[in-house]
């Protein structure tokens, strides 16, 4: 078999035109360079790397109502309201941040001098989260309650407070080692000393987050008559509605907790640009194929007599197709190879762009995934243009 | 076999039916274009333009597959065309190699043996593109050989050969095709090949 096929390599070899080949694959190493390119450059770009970004992705908005002069009774959504803004074609998903019924008195300890402070807790489901701290969770047993910080807090207190007040400034690091007691004080009469600490730190979430399972948990036994209300939303906006949600909640009065309008913004521009990007790859991919296509085409037709003599001999028509098709697959496979090569290389030009924006290292897979795809789709075509017009010849004669 | 194109004083063509059997030797003869190259390529499946039936051990021809036919050419039937379609570009060995690999059936000892006999033993690494035709002549010939084979077709086998290389075909021809107990069709146009006591048939 081995002898067969160096035979009818050593022939056919002959007969193949290098330039053609050669174009094709310098015109198909551009496109997939560029559609891989535009893929990992989307990738980087929706790819948060600091941890206190990652609980959050740009695809969320937390939204209230407006409170206006001085309300007595909270400012709630009614399930009305909810469930209109729930049926939203540009809503994805829709969570409710829980409010404590309770009242939290939090101690620390920093070397003998003891602060204490009244807080409050929100939770919402952890469906919301994108990434969230290894220690989420709650079980009573441990008594131990973790706690998600808004970053812009503790720049409160070491811009704002420590200063002037002559305290010491500290970082999340830090923040995150020290123990703290938390006094639970329930509306029942109820209390319990629990332990806590600060597990991570969102700039998107802006309250004092603590696990849903908490929250459910606490209100069940320090309230006697908890009755759930919603004042804060977490909404998962589908982006190809965009200009939707902003009319909406425009109409509606509401108002949106952050920046998050201007990293949707962002994110979508992002987007955009990746899109042209890949679409543009795309393009001059489909038109390198075409020139691939057309040359296996003119090679086919060269060598027409060539393949009716080699039939003649008692070569099978998969026999004398099988050197074309190992021949594109290998340029293929040189083509995928160098391209996910160059893509990496491309990468290091908008590397440290998106680090300045905490974003990149986002996962490869994708773009391999998209260059495997590519690799089989064009060899299924080859091979079945191959196969076809030997197929051909053999009945034409 | 039926054929459909009338030629003149046709044994064949104008026959109701007309067999081969193995062991046969048979010589064809009939004038330029009177369709003895066609006769076999309608036989060896590369032609089917043709009406009435070709039987292969009362097989219609045109029922065979691909898979069965490429069996046939490489085990049942060997054919040298008048054109003789060699790979100019090849050597005078790769060419030979090219069917002696897809059958196995000689050694490179044997092939060299053959173009021994024939005289171009000395072009074996020489392009086909630089013989002469009558070399080429009888580097397909050689070839055609390098198969287990039936029935083997010869189109104006030594129409450029001198009597004495035609003698040398005919004797290396018939030893083949005793060793495969096989019939041997030639064709020609007046020089034909000096097979022992060849039955000569008028297209």
């Amino acid at each position: 078999m081995k002898k067969i096929r160096s035979g009818i390599a050593i022939l056919l070899k002959k007969n193949i035109s290098k330039g053609q080949l050669t174009g094709y694959s310098l015109a198909n190493i551009i496109g997939l360079t560029v559609i891989l390119s535009g893929i990992l450059f989307y990738c980087d770009s929706r790819h948060h790397q600091t941890d206190q970004d990652q609980f959050f992705s740009d695809d969320y908005i937390v939204v209230s109502k407006k409170v206006t002069g001085v309300n007595l009774d909270p400012v709630n959504f009614s399930e009305e309201e909810i469930k209109d803004l729930s049926s939203q074609p540009w809503v994805k998903n829709i969570g409710r941040f829980t409010t404590a019924d309770f009242s939290v008195n939090a101690t620390i300890n920093m070397g003998g001098r003891g602060m204490s402070s009244f807080l409050f807790f929100e939770s919402v489901p952890d469906d919301f989260f994108d990434s969230k701290p290894a220690s989420w969770g709650f079980d009573p047993s441990s008594n131990f309650v973790p706690i998600v910080l808004n970053k812009d807090y503790l720049a409160l207190y070491n811009f704002g407070f420590a200063i002037p007040q002559g305290l010491p400034q500290i970082s999340e690091d830090i923040i995150s080692t020290i123990p703290l007691k938390l006094y639970v004080t329930g509306k029942n009469g109820k209390s319990l000393v629990m332990n806590a600490g600060v597990v991570g730190f969102s700039s998107r979430l802006n309250t004092i987050a603590v696990p849903q399972d908490f929250m459910e948990w606490a209100n069940a036994n320090f309230s006697n008559d908890y009755k759930e209300e919603t004042a804060r939303l977490i909404i998962k906006i589908d982006k190809l509605n965009p200009s939707d949600s902003e009319k909406y909640i425009r109409d509606n009065n509401l108002e949106i907790a952050g920046d998050k309008e201007t990293d949707s913004k962002i994110s979508r521009f992002m987007g955009i640009v990746s899109g042209v990007v890949t679409a543009t790859g795309l393009v001059i991919c489909l038109l390198s194929l075409f020139i691939l296509i057309l040359s296996i085409f003119l090679l086919l037709q060269k060598s027409r007599p060539m393949l009716r003599n080699l039939i003649l001999l008692g070569y099978s028509p998969n026999q004398a197709a099988r050197f074309y098709e190992e021949t594109v697959i290998k340029i293929n496979a040189c083509i995928t190879i160098v391209s996910v090569g160059l893509s990496f290389l491309c990468r290091l030009i908008w590397k440290d762009s998106l680090d300045s924006l905490g974003l990149g290292n986002g996962n490869v897979l994708f773009m391999l995934g998209a260059a495997l795809i590519y690799f089989i789709v064009v060899d299924v075509i080859n091979v079945v243009i191959i196969r076809n017009h030997l197929n051909k010849i053999w009945n034409l004669g | 076999m039926e054929g459909s194109i009338p030629i003149k004083e046709s044994k064949i063509w104008d026959v109701a039916a007309f067999s081969i059997e193995k062991g046969c030797k048979l010589c064809i003869h009939s004038e330029s274009g009177g369709g003895k190259s066609s006769l076999l390529s309608f036989i060896y499946g590369n032609r089917a333009d043709y009406v009435g039936k070709i039987l292969f051990n009362r097989t219609n021809i045109k029922d065979f597959t691909i898979p069965e036919w490429c069996e046939i050419r490489r085990r049942h039937i060997a054919l040298l065309p008048q054109e003789m379609r060699l790979f100019p570009e090849l050597t005078v060995l790769d060419n030979i190699q090219l069917k002696n690999n897809l059958s196995g059936w000689k050694t490179v000892k044997e092939i060299e043996g053959m173009l021994t006999d024939l005289g171009v033993a000395d072009k074996l690494n020489t392009p086909v593109a630089k013989l002469s035709i009558g070399q080429q002549q009888r580097v397909a010939i050689v070839r055609t050989l390098c198969q287990p084979f039936d029935f083997i077709f010869l189109d104006e086998p030594v129409s450029h050969l001198d009597e004495t290389n035609n003698k040398i075909v005919a004797e290396l021809v018939d030893s083949e095709a005793k060793k495969n107990n096989a019939g041997i069709i030639t064709t020609s146009v007046g020089n034909h090949l000096l097979l022992d006591s060849p039955q000569f048939v008028n297209l």
